[in-house]
């Protein structure tokens, strides 16, 4: 590609970079308003329990006390983010369905008032049994969480594409192998909060949020009021992860409060209350079977899995879904079947974290994958290599890939990791694995049906041309989106990022975006842009052409300047032409809006996983075991991206980085673990151990040349896409350390410890065996028997 | 978070300090960097009416070397103990083990004295005490009195601190110890609690040991020293044979029970490695 961009393609500075670093840019919970009360929600302390009564008097006799809200007091109607199964409401009114669920709420003067007003709601329950291990929730005689939904089943998928059973049947080796992954929760380091107030019939929210859309939609629809009502504003905020995406309970508690009172209600959660909100990742149960010809070509390929939804839907089914849909991504085959249960218990609901349905299946096929190559002797990196996906290709389940270089990610990765070297001469005890991952560009089709774009965006140039601001209805998390986007905008506009400004995230000023999920920005958001950004350059153009006198098709427009492209000679100011055009023109302004094209199958279920277009990654990890400990030690990761044409290559590894920051977490040192009772143990920093800078190891990232022909400049994901082979490599690595395979996740220091030891002891009890028969040979005196066959390599799973 | 309300006394002196507790009985808790006092507010295991901050008593914050003994007031930060000079020149294990602690916040926060008085098993500060044969000082209206350290914790959270009384000072004597050290196994490299750790100090003259202590922490209810695992030790010569058969004794005499951070037999196993470990880098690396 030839490369001729100006403001695309370089590291310039993130737009809130001052903002951020100085401490003043203002988040959700910084925000005070004149008048504002604090309000708190009260939680179930039990994991299934019959709501009795509920007697708020004693609360609502507390002085600084200003209202006190439960099932009575707030709409009906159940909400949630998937359409197809609402089943959560802003208030429990029957029973509570997990520790967390909410009950009530209160605004008060300040905080320590909430806190004390929470004590005096007497709410008496009938504690139930309840369904705590997600592998029996669908057993006979389990509790019903929701009794609308027999034996547990939230969502249940059977899909079969191609013929697998024939293809297993002509297969030259079959293998299968069962994996479970656990829980873990997305952590941002901002907690959730919302400020709700009204103005007459106007309800307004300021929202630590993914998507001020959803909320906007979800809101005017909990309310009944038109969305036009309904203003959604998102400040700075620090990270999402998927956990964010939805309504909180926040918002409606707060909404009802501020109604009632008339005042400004902040509510918020502190850190425990965040592990109970959850969203985040689903423990799954994956048993996979592939058959594979004796080159190791993949022919068929079965998922049979079960996700532990939780007590609420959240946006599992689409999890569900994607857990089977993006397998068939990075290897082709034919032939593909897909079985799963979305079971619910009562435990805190899971959702969509980074990567969503994805990373937990992919740890597992890239496990068996290296148990396939281990059986056929085949170097792992070579059987991804043959099987790598092709561009131009579709997958069994009707995903068309256009660019894909996934091939080419393999062959660097094993350049830049020193593969071959380090496959042949690690030292004992280490141990080098790899992995791949793919992830959508972006949803195909929306969350709830509609017919609405997904993205769009404005740019208004300042009267002087001095500045313009791009108004697009995106969602910086943290990940960058506000700066990328500038830089697309200006490049677009044949403008110089340094000018430019941002408003973004609030639904009465900037026009209608999905928000961050999905990875979806860069592409939908920036498709948008661009398109907003070209109806500025082509006005710029043809204000220019009556001014210089000549045709606009011979002019263009970069960094600021406006020239001839046939003759050199006299050029002009962006500023000039701008302040010219809005003098004899009117306001200079840009429009764009993004809608995806029609995608996908018509299978059931087709739409999930569909996107325009996909990104691709493999992953390299040496890691070093001190087998007394079990401790792993990360030697380094090596990772190769495909994700198009890359917008800002600092924020594309910094987002590298980040998703493998999670996924390290994941493979090894992260888990929500609950009591007997249904409580978390560990809704706390100190025993959720997310890593820290110290743990991080050496990480070397890079990106393939990639253009993908369907976006803004070629752009793909990276965001989450980076997070999939995290947790396989890992997986694989130590595999390689140890010669045994620890089947569930995390990989911790203890379940490597003991699959160790019980490696030894099954070695010492074969030795002492292989003596004993010696022994008997040597008193047979039979010389001539052959040596023992090496051992194979051994399976454990110490979960 | 919720901090139930109570009555907040910052005085001005020791005495001052005592006195009010003497008043107040069983009414008061004593808050020196609040790292664990408070937190257990917000979480609902205490609530004292009466906090009595030592906040002023600068004179308590003292690390200074004496005739035969170096001296820890007990509100020296882990960060004060961390980067002090003298200990770091003294016994650098000690400063080692304060290092291994928290976040900085924490560490400029939390004190010895506090890490000590809370008693937890997993406290990172006394086992390398007690192997160092460290004695503390309790003050209270009714006078002093020192104990050894090890003596001081009887089960988990109970220690032998009677109420009005405050941790005032720690003290390490001169000592013949040629090296210690503090090994701690955390699941990630900083703001880890240990799931096991071994302290040791170690004599060492020629090829053999002439004296050592072993003191180990979340490996029983309380920090314990495995005297067993010591006698196996001294007046022997030093292999790793002789190091793993003291692991071994040390794991034999440990208690450790489930947690959410490791199975009882994991820790029992990372006794024994730690306490070899923690030997041979004592007996090789000195003050370590």
């Amino acid at each position: 590609m030839s490369d001729n961009h100006k403001v695309i393609g370089r590291s310039v500075p993130r737009i809130d970079g001052p903002e951020k670093v100085t401490g003043a840019a203002k988040y959700t919970g910084d925000l005070k308003f004149p008048n504002m009360l604090y309000g708190k929600i009260l939680t179930s302390p039990h994991a299934h329990a019959r709501i009795l009564s509920i007697d708020t008097s004693a609360a609502e006799r507390l002085p600084g006390v200003k209202a006190v809200i439960t099932h009575k007091d707030v709409p009906t109607l159940k909400y949630g983010l998937s359409p197809a199964r609402w089943d959560e409401s802003i208030f429990c009114s029957d029973k509570v369905r997990f520790v967390g669920d909410k009950v009530a709420a209160v605004a008060c003067l300040d905080e320590d008032t909430c806190y004390r007003a929470l004590k005096l709601i007497k709410v008496e329950y009938e504690v139930l049994p309840a369904a705590l291990d997600f592998l029996h929730a669908m057993d006979e005689g389990q509790p019903q969480v929701h009794e609308e939904y027999a034996r547990n089943i939230n969502t249940e998928i059977h899909q079969e594409f191609g013929d697998v059973e024939k293809a297993l049947a002509e297969a030259h080796h079959v293998r299968t192998d069962t994996f479970v992954g656990q829980r873990t929760y997305q952590s941002p380091i901002e907690p959730h909060s919302a400020i709700s107030m009204w103005d007459g019939e106007k309800l307004t929210i300021y929202s630590s949020t993914q998507s001020p859309h959803y909320f906007q939609h979800y809101i005017a629809r909990e309310f009944d009021m038109p969305m036009g009502d309904v203003r959604i504003i998102k400040p700075y905020l620090g990270g999402g992860f998927g956990g964010k995406l939805e309504p909180t309970g926040l918002e409606f508690a707060g909404a009802v409060l501020a109604k009632l009172t008339g005042r400004p209600v902040r509510t918020f959660y502190d850190r425990a209350e965040m592990f109970a909100h959850n969203r985040g990742r689903h423990a799954q149960y994956m048993e996979i079977t592939t058959g594979v010809d004796k080159d190791g070509k993949i022919l068929a390929a079965k998922a049979n899995f079960i996700m532990d939804g939780g007590a609420y839907t959240s946006l599992g089914i689409a999890s569900a879904y994607y857990a089977g849909a993006l397998l068939p991504l990075t290897y082709e085959f034919d032939n593909y079947q897909f079985d799963m249960f979305r079971v619910y218990t009562n435990l805190p609901a899971c959702g969509a974290q980074r990567g969503h349905g994805a990373p937990q299946p992919k740890y597992a096929f890239e496990s068996h994958l290296d148990n396939v190559a281990a059986d056929l002797g085949i170097d792992p990196m070579d059987i991804r290599i043959i099987n790598a996906r092709r561009p131009n290709t579709v997958t069994p389940n009707d995903f068309r890939v256009n660019s894909c270089k996934i091939k080419e990610c393999l062959e660097r990765v094993r350049v830049m990791s020193g593969w071959d070297e380090k496959k042949k001469n690690l030292p004992h005890g280490r141990g080098i694995g790899v992995a791949t991952g793919s992830f959508v560009t972006g949803a195909g089709y929306p969350i709830y049906r509609t017919d609405l774009p997904h993205a769009a965006a404005f740019i208004k140039v300042c009267e002087d041309g001095t500045a313009a601001t791009l108004y697009t209805g995106s969602v910086d998390i943290g990940q960058g989106s506000d700066t990328v986007l500038c830089q697309m905008a200006a490049e677009a506009m044949g403008y110089r990022y340094e000018q430019m400004k941002i408003v973004a995230a609030d639904t009465e000023i900037t026009p209608l975006d999905f928000g961050a999920y999905a990875s979806r920005q860069t592409y939908m958001s920036g498709a948008a842009v661009k398109q907003a950004g070209e109806e500025v350059k082509r006005q710029i153009l043809d204000m220019a052409s009556s001014m210089l006198g000549l045709p606009a098709d011979d002019l263009d427009c970069g960094d600021g300047m406006i020239f001839s492209k046939s003759r050199g000679g006299k050029s002009l100011t962006f500023e000039e032409v701008a302040r010219k055009h809005f003098v004899l023109r009117g306001p200079l302004l840009g429009r764009g809006s993004y809608t995806p094209p029609k995608l996908g199958g018509s299978f059931k279920g087709a739409a999930v996983g569909t996107s325009p277009a996909y990104s691709f990654g493999a992953q390299v990890g040496e890691v070093a075991i001190d087998e007394e400990t079990g401790e792993i030690s990360v030697v380094g990761i090596w990772d190769v991206h495909d994700c198009g044409k890359v917008i800002n290559p600092r924020l594309l590894h910094g987002q590298v980085h980040g998703a493998l920051y999670m996924g390290m977490g994941e493979a090894v040192w992260e888990e929500v673990l609950f009591d007997d009772k249904g409580r978390i143990k560990n809704a706390e920093l100190a025993n959720y151990r997310l890593l820290t800078a110290v743990d991080m190891p050496p990480i070397t990232s890079e990106v393939v040349d990639s253009y993908e022909p369907s976006g803004p400049w070629g752009v793909k994901e990276v965001g989450e896409g980076a997070t999939n082979p995290t947790l396989g490599m890992f997986s694989n690595a130590i595999f390689d350390a140890m010669g045994v395979r620890v089947n569930s996740l995390p990989l911790s220091y203890e379940k490597v410890w003991r699959a160790l030891k019980e490696k030894r002891e099954r070695e010492e009890a074969a030795q002492r065996e292989q003596d004993a028969r010696r022994e008997a040979q040597g008193r047979r005196a039979d010389a001539q028997r052959e040596t023992d066959p090496a051992l194979p390599p051994l399976y454990a799973n110490p979960a | 978070m919720y901090v139930p309300d109570f009555e907040y006394h910052a005085p001005k002196s020791v005495a001052e300090a005592c006195a009010i507790l003497a008043e107040l009985g069983d009414r008061a808790t004593v808050l020196a960097g609040g790292t664990d006092v408070l937190h257990k507010m917000k979480v609902g295991k205490l609530a004292p009416e009466h906090l009595v901050s030592l906040k002023h008593l600068d004179e308590l914050r003292d690390i200074r070397e004496e005739p035969g003994r170096v001296v820890i007031g007990a509100l020296a930060s882990h960060n004060q103990i961390y980067t002090s000079r003298l200990l770091q020149r003294r016994y650098l294990s000690l400063p080692m083990a304060a290092h291994t602690m928290a976040s900085n916040q924490i560490c400029n926060l939390g004190t010895v004295g506090g890490n000590i008085v809370n008693g937890v098993p997993s406290a990172d500060l006394p086992p390398i005490l007690i192997a160092l044969n460290a004695s503390i000082r309790l003050t209270s209206a009714h006078g002093e009195r020192t104990m050894p350290l090890e003596d001081f914790f009887h089960g988990s959270a109970q220690t032998r601190i009677e109420q009005g009384e405050i941790l005032t000072e720690i003290e390490i004597p001169d000592q013949a110890s040629t090296g210690s050290t503090y090994l701690k196994f955390g699941l990630r490299r900083s703001g880890a609690l240990a799931v096991a750790a071994a302290a040791v100090s170690v004599q060492v003259a020629g090829e053999t040991l002439h004296g050592v202590r072993i003191v180990l922490a979340s490996a029983a209810p309380t920090v314990i020293r495995v005297t067993g695992a010591e006698r196996s030790l001294v007046g022997r010569r030093i292999d790793d044979d002789l190091l793993a058969e003291a692991g071994y004794l040390a794991a034999q005499a440990s208690s450790p029970r489930d947690s959410i951070r490791g199975s009882a037999e994991y820790r029992r196993n990372l006794v024994e490695v730690l306490t070899k470990r923690a030997l041979r880098k004592a007996i090789d690396e000195g003050h370590a």
